[in-house]
Order: C-alpha cells, then structure tokens, then sequence
C-alpha cells in the first residue's frame, strides 16, 4: 500500500486530485481510498487530502502520518514542517514549482518530481488548477500507475471541453515534470 | 467480509454521503424529505441531484428543519409510502420528539445518521453522542464500517423496516467525516436486483395504511393497558428484529454475494483468548493490527456491532464467552457512567459471559483519529489485562489528565 | 319576519350535505364552540377528509383512546412542534400516488402561532396543497388557560396573572391571519361560529383553491371556561367581536384582500370586553391600549383592501 499526503489551498483541487487518483487505481482493478482533512473548507485556507492506494481492499480509516509520497499543490509550502512530517525515508514528492528543486531539502525526500503546473493549467484550461497536471507527473515520476487510466478516471469528474483541458494537462504533467533524484 | 465479483453493474469512487444516496435512490423512494448539516449535506445536495436529471423519482419536500423533515416523511409512510431522509448530531436531537412518533406509529422510515458529537461545545466533528443520545428512541440501529456497506445497509434497513413482522424505523449509522467524506471503491448493485431483493415486501399482506374516508386514526391517546399493549407489542417486534437482520444478511448474500455477518461481524475470533468489541470505521483499523498482532503470536480478535438496538446481547455472548479479557471501545459517553455506554451494555449480561474482565475504551471523541497505536495501547492494556494484572477499567486512550487531549 | 328568519336559517343548513361523523355526546367543556366546528367541517366538506391534528382542546375528542374514537373521520394526530410537516407528508403521498384527498391540518393557536409556527409557515412557504385551519382560542387552553402569542393585549391568564406587579398580558397579540397571508399563499381568511354561512363558504373556497396551493383558515373561537363567561355566550362572544372589529372577518385570494363582513359602525371593543372575566381588571387606560391595537390591525387589513395589483 502507497500512502499520498495531499498538500494544498482551498481551491487549487487536493481533495479531488486524491479523489481522481483513487479513481484511477479502482479504474485498474486495484483499491483506492481518499479523504480531506476535516476542517472548515474555505477557499484559500490550507488543505490537507489523504490518499491511500493498494492492490488489496483498504480497511484503515485513520489519517496518514507517514506518507510514502507528498504532492503539493501550493509552492508556499514547499519548505513547511507540516508538508514534511513523518515522510517516510526514500520519500516522494511532486510538486507543483516553477523554480529550481534543489531549493527543497529534507532528509528522508529521495525523490523531487517538480512541474510548474500553474502555468501549464493556465495555458490549457484558462485558469490556475495544478491539480490533473500534478496528477500526469505522479504517475510518471511514481511509475505506481500509467497516464492512461489516470487520464481516463478524469471522465467521471469533467466534461466536454474541460476533460479535454485536463487530460491535456496530465500528458504535459507526464512529459515535462523535471526528476531530481537526491541522495 | 467474504466478496465475489459479481452480480454489480459498475464500480465507482464514491463517498459515503454519495452511496447513501445512492442507495436510497436504488430503493426507489416515494417521498424524500431532508435538511442539510455537516457532515451529512452532501446526501441531500446528491439526492437533489439524482432527481434533478430524472434518476430519483421521488416527491422532494424541501423542508426547513429536520423535525418537519421526519414529520413529513413519517405521516407519507402511514400513508403507505416508502420515505427516506438522512440527518446527523444536532438535527437527529432536533428531530427527537418526532423520531419518538415515528417508532411509535411503528413506521417503517429509513433514515441514514452521519454520526457527529453533539452540542454542549459546539463540534463540528466525528463521534456517536448523536445515537447514544437518541439510542433508545425504539427504533433499530445499525451501523456500517464503510462505504460498501452503507450501500448494503440501507438496501437490507428497507427489507427490516417494512417487513409486516417487523414495521420499525431503522437508522443506519456511519461515522461522519471518516466515511462521509471518505472516498472509496464501491460496487453498484444492479437496479433490477435491488429491485428483486425488496419485491419480496410486496408478497407480504399490505400495512395498515391512513387512507382518506376510512374510519382509521393514528395517534390516539394511549391510556393504562392500550399504551401498554403497544408498547409490549413495540418490543416483541424488537426482539423478532434480530432474527430477521440474519435472515435478510443471509437473502442478501444469495442475491449479491457479500455476507457481512448478521447482528455482529466476528473478526479472527474463533480462537481469540482476547477480543476487541467496537463499532463503525474504526473496525478496519481495527483489524489491520490484528493481524499485525497475529503474526506475532497474539490471539486477538474483534467483534463488531453491526446492529446496536436491538442490542445483540445472546451473540454477544456466545462469541465472547470464555475469552479472558474484552476491551470495548466507545465513540461517545454514558455521562454518569465512567465506562462508555456499549460498554455499560456489555457488563449489564456480564453474568451471561462468564469470567471475563471487561475494560472501557474511550476514544475517537471529536474526530480524533483511532490510530493504529491507539489500537496498539488498547491491545498492551487487554493482553495485560488477561494476565490479571492491575489495569484501570477505564481508559481514555487519546487525553491524559495531566496533559490533556491530543 | 319570522319567514324571513326561516330563509335565513336554511342558508345555513344547505351547506350542510354530508353526515355529522361525530357521537352524540363528545367530551367538550359546555358551551364550546369548537365542537360546533369539528362538526360543521366534515358536514360541509364531506367525511372523506383526513384530518390532522395535535394535543390540544380538540385532541381528547379527535384523537379517541386506544383503539376507540369518538368520530368516523381519518384521522392522524401527531406532535404539535411538526403539524403542518406531517400533513404536508400526507398529501404529498397522496397527490404522488393519484389518491383524491382534502387534508386539514386543525391546531389551536398554541400550535399555530406558536410551537409550530416555523412548520406552519414552511409549509406555507412551499405552498403545499393542504388547508390549515388554526381555531383561535387566544391561549393554551387545553393545560388549564396559559398565555399564546395570540393572546390579547390585558388579558387575564395563569401565566399573564393580575396582581401588584401584573396586569395581565401586557404585549399585543400576534396577527397570525396577515401574517399568513404574507405567505404570499393563494388563500388565507379569518372566520367565526357566528357567521356560518361565512365559515362554510371559506371551507368550500379553500377545497377548490387547495389544489394550488396553501389555505389558511384563522377561525376566532372562544373558550368559555377559560375567558370567565356562560356557556351560552360563547356564539354571542364571536358576533361581538366582529361587530367591534375585535375580530374582523377578511380573506385574501390571490393576495387580494377584502372584507368579507364590513362593519359599518364599530363599537368600541368595550362593549366586547365588558361581557369576559378575563379582561374585566382593565382600566380606562388599558382598554384604550388594546382599543388602538385593535384599530391598528384593522387599519392595516384595510389598507390591503385596497391594493389593486393582483398576486400571481
């Protein structure tokens, strides 16, 4: 079982990112189970999503505290203690950045995926949503699933012209996440 | 949970507020009636929804508090109609005086409950103050663990509440937060088996139904022996009720293949000398330590309420008659009990059981998480227990007294 | 004249076609008013109707005990706090399943002005095709004469005592009427026991107009036990109290308001007063006060009167 933390604001898409993940795990026989941060939702506000992925049923419903593997959406949060606590060592993390990655350190991270996903969601969709394209680098820099169901499980969230957006935005997700590997 | 995959027209992610919708929908209502409340509004905007682009075909009575939504919907059950709502903390409290009525007139409403804590300070948070608040309303209580479930539940809570041995409101319980916003993989029962499963009701002689220009009231004011009548009536009917849940689990799994048990699910405890007794999402925590624990030797299982009222107390015993040392752990607080109220419940048959030391977990209160080391504790504590060693009979596994909650 | 008063008489009895469902003998105080309604309803309406109701003077009658009852009607009663909700689940049954039904909802003023006021007026807020009928007996009167919004101003009650620091209700009464056909339902109007043909008419209208929609009925019922005044006063009472604009009698269809009985000569509502226990500590100065809430409601429904644009 893969454990995700799910970092982000209210509004950027956590919660359906962790939602559309296990989607597309379910999408491929396997088990997936998502679940926000409880909290007052407001948009802006920092939020927390959970997500949980295997190729058995998932029976725990408690919080993640030692995630294997961090997306975050939100950059300001890049260097947060929060963001960090009790990653796993030879951990992941994919992030939604437009700078250089070696700016982010911690000492259990192995893995930086690092996209600039604003920019890309702008020019696809129109407006800022890191989220599906974070969703294509995850898949690549992970290798835990292919682009294609991920891509595929989008049909249950979008329609029309912004499935297409957004798949557009997990293949540039896929094919232009830069992968630092840290020792 | 024994599944095959089969029998199921699609998978799907859904939440556990989205399934219960679901599943009322796959029961085909007559009436709905709810008022939305964190954590339950999403059932209310999803059923909104659903009929919206014409897959519920139900009357929406929009109403403006829970109360009238359990009024209206308990007169449009004596009327004959199959009527469902959804509510948690606060508004199942405000719907009291009604749910009251509702068990009462013995009708048959189906209602999902989304426990969450209820006023005192204001927490907008998991727990099941909600149903041990309300717990004996005299309706029939069960509750899920996940998702999945809640989708059986409230198909198999029709099959409970309309049966013409039976006609008692049944409430489902989920935990909210942890399944209400909990997204999973859940398997979407085709409609005409649903349909089938529920067709059954209808081979039944028809209920007493409060039609215009018949001489039939309802309501009347019961006086000595009429009220006791109906009340001694009342909890026969309860006590039939449990036999009844095992025989629709066991309809259910011949229809659907997925049996979760009856009255109780016992998990790994066949040659447990030590047992965990606990309800709702916590289970599946639950049970991932045991077998953690198993592996190192320990025999430890767990059983699981799925049905609260009626309180299964002869399958309680005889799953845990002779093991050494049960812990039950509590979600909510018997307020002038130090022990959590399952827990009161358990020890009022203690006697049944036999030799067992029975301790009382508190924890999970407000939403705080029942984490695997929380099971772990709970675990060191029974184990110690067992060995007749010194242990306090209470314990509230997330605050110490000196330094609080975490 | 007594040929005339003859004609006038059997006005009356022509709205009466159905039989009266009730037994003979039923278990109102003397001289109440109410049962005169709960037989008149059925008998104007038919006995097909169902009928829900709450604790409340009418309940011990209307409900029956156990298994036995009192009357032949469909009859549901249920919780004061849920009324309206539980009729609106009633018919909203009924109308699904193409079942032909006239459903009142019968309540005092406690449930209605009161309790269940926030029922009562989401049901009216949805606009649910049922009749709610309040019979307006100014108190709780069922648990021994307590005090309701509806209340008047200088009332004597168990709750509103007269003493040295009380002089009775010292607040103004709610005007649950308008503020029902504030709704903006398709049919709300008052009514009393002494204008009959007024009452039947009205119970009539809001069977058709039911089909719309919301109807409200605000009947002006007194309660000789718990005023203070002679069982064989209670219908002379409901004449007074129109004739003093005490009670006016309007309705309002479509939101369009008018006086279904125009006094053309209002007394002052000392000549009502006078004759009830319940107001006879009032002063000069009190009965003034309640004498200008009075003409203040009716400049009010008069003003309505007046508006031309229709409601749709």
């Amino acid at each position: 079982m893969i454990e995700v933390r799910f970092h982000g604001r209210g509004g950027q898409g956590a919660v359906m990112a962790s939602k559309i993940l296990a989607t597309a795990f379910v999408k491929i026989k396997k088990y997936g189970a998502s679940f926000p941060m409880f909290g007052f939702e407001r948009r802006g506000a920092p939020v927390t999503a959970f997500g949980r992925f295997s190729k058995e049923p998932i029976r725990e419903k408690t919080q993640i505290y030692n995630p294997d593997i961090l997306m975050v959406l939100d950059p300001s949060q890049k260097n947060s203690s929060a963001v960090f606590q009790g990653l796993v060592s030879g951990g992941i993390m994919i992030i939604n950045y437009d700078n250089d990655p070696n700016d982010i350190s911690h000492e259990n991270l192995e893995t930086i995926g690092s996209i600039d996903a604003n920019t890309i969601s702008i020019e696809e969709i129109g407006m800022a949503m890191p989220n599906t394209c974070l969703l294509g680098a995850f898949a690549k820099v992970t290798g835990t699933i292919d682009l294609k169901p991920v891509i595929e499980s989008f049909k249950d969230y979008f329609q029309g012209e912004k499935l297409e957006a957004n798949a557009r935005c997990a293949k540039r997700g896929f094919d232009e996440v830069k992968i630092l590997i840290k020792n | 949970m024994k599944t095959k995959l089969n029998n199921k027209s699609e998978v799907k992610v859904m939440t556990g507020n989205e399934t219960a919708a679901l599943a009322a929908t796959l029961c085909r209502p007559d009436i709905v009636a709810a008022y939305p409340i964190t954590p339950q509004t999403e059932v209310v905007e999803k059923l909104a929804q659903y009929h919206a682009s014409g897959k519920l075909d139900a009357e929406i009575i929009n109403v403006e508090g829970e109360n009238s939504a359990m009024n209206s919907i308990t007169a449009a059950s004596l009327a004959g109609g199959r009527v469902f709502t959804a509510t948690s903390s606060w508004g199942l409290v405000f719907m009291y005086d009604a749910i009251l009525v509702t068990a009462g007139a013995r009708a048959p409403v189906v209602m999902v409950n989304v426990n969450r804590e209820t006023p005192g300070m204001i927490a907008v948070s998991s727990g099941q103050q909600d149903m041990i608040s309300t717990r004996d309303c005299g309706w029939i209580f069960l509750i899920a663990e996940d998702c999945q479930e809640i989708l059986d539940m409230v198909i198999m809570a029709y099959r409970l509440a309309e049966d013409h041995d039976i006609q008692i409101p049944v409430m489902v319980h989920y935990d909210g937060f942890y399944l209400s916003y909990m997204a999973e993989r859940v398997e979407i029962p085709f409609q005409k088996n649903v349909d089938d499963f529920l067709s059954v009701l209808k081979q039944q002689p028809e209920r007493t139904k409060l039609m215009p220009g018949e001489l039939l009231g309802c309501g009347s004011h019961g006086i000595l022996g009429g009220y006791m009548e109906m009340r001694h009536k009342h909890c026969q009917a309860m006590e039939r009720a449990k036999g009844k849940f095992e025989q629709i689990n066991l309809e259910f799994e011949k229809k659907f293949n997925k049996n979760y048990g009856g009255q109780v699910e016992e998990y790994k405890l066949y040659d447990a000398d030590i047992a965990l007794l606990a309800s709702g999402s916590m289970c599946g925590t639950i049970k991932t330590v045991i077998d953690e624990k198993r592996k190192h030797g320990i025999k430890i299982g767990l059983l699981r309420l799925r049905m609260f009222r009626p309180f299964p107390n002869e399958k309680i015993v005889q799953a845990l008659k002779g093991k050494k040392c049960v812990g039950v752990v509590d979600r909510s607080l018997c307020f002038g009990f130090k022990h959590g109220p399952i827990c009161v419940e358990l020890r009022s048959f203690l006697s049944d059981i036999g030799d067992t030391k029975i301790l009382s977990f508190i924890d999970g209160i407000a939403n705080t998480d029942i984490k695997k080391d929380n099971v772990k504790k709970m675990i060191d504590l029974i184990i110690a227990g067992s060995k007749g060693e010194d242990v306090p009979e209470v314990t509230w596994v997330s605050y110490d007294e000196n330094h609080g909650g975490n | 004249m007594v040929e005339k008063k003859k004609k006038r008489l059997s006005k009356v009895f022509d709205y009466l076609k159905h039989e009266d469902p009730f037994a003979k003998g039923v278990a109102f105080c003397a001289g109440c008013p109410l049962e005169l309604l709960v037989r008149f309803i059925p008998q104007v309406l038919g006995n097909d109707i169902v009928i829900t109701g709450t604790p409340s003077c009418s309940a011990p009658v209307l409900m029956g005990q156990n298994t036995g009852s009192w009357h032949k009607l469909s009859y549901y009663g249920t919780l004061m706090t849920g009324a309206a909700a539980n009729a609106t689940g009633l018919v909203r049954y009924y109308n699904r399943a193409g079942i032909d039904n006239t459903v009142i909802c019968f309540n005092g003023d406690g449930t209605a002005a009161d309790i269940g006021f926030g029922n009562l007026s989401g049901a009216a807020e949805r606009n649910e095709p049922f009749i709610y009928i309040c019979y307006d007996n100014e108190g709780y009167m069922n648990t021994g004469i307590q005090r309701s919004s509806t209340t008047p101003f200088g009332a004597r009650t168990t709750t509103t005592q007269v003493g040295v620091n009380s002089r009775g209700k010292n607040l103004r009464r709610k005007n649950l009427a308008m503020i029902m056909a504030m709704h903006k339902i398709p049919y709300a109007a008052t009514a009393t026991m002494s204008n009959l043909e007024d009452l039947a008419q009205k119970l009539l209208k809001a069977k058709q107009i039911k089909e719309k929609g919301f109807c409200y009925l605000h009947v002006f019922c007194p309660c000789p036990t718990g005023w203070g005044v002679g069982p064989d006063m209670s219908i002379e009472l409901c004449r007074k109290a129109v004739k003093t604009n005490y009670f006016p009698l309007w309705e309002a269809l479509n939101g369009n308001f008018s006086f279904s009985k125009q006094v053309k000569k209002p007394k002052p509502v000392k000549e009502y007063t006078k004759l009830i226990k319940k107001f006879n500590h009032l002063s000069d100065q009190e009965l003034d006060i309640l004498q200008k809430d009075i003409d203040y409601e009716y400049s009010i429904i008069k003003a309505m009167t007046k508006l031309e644009k229709e409601i749709k």
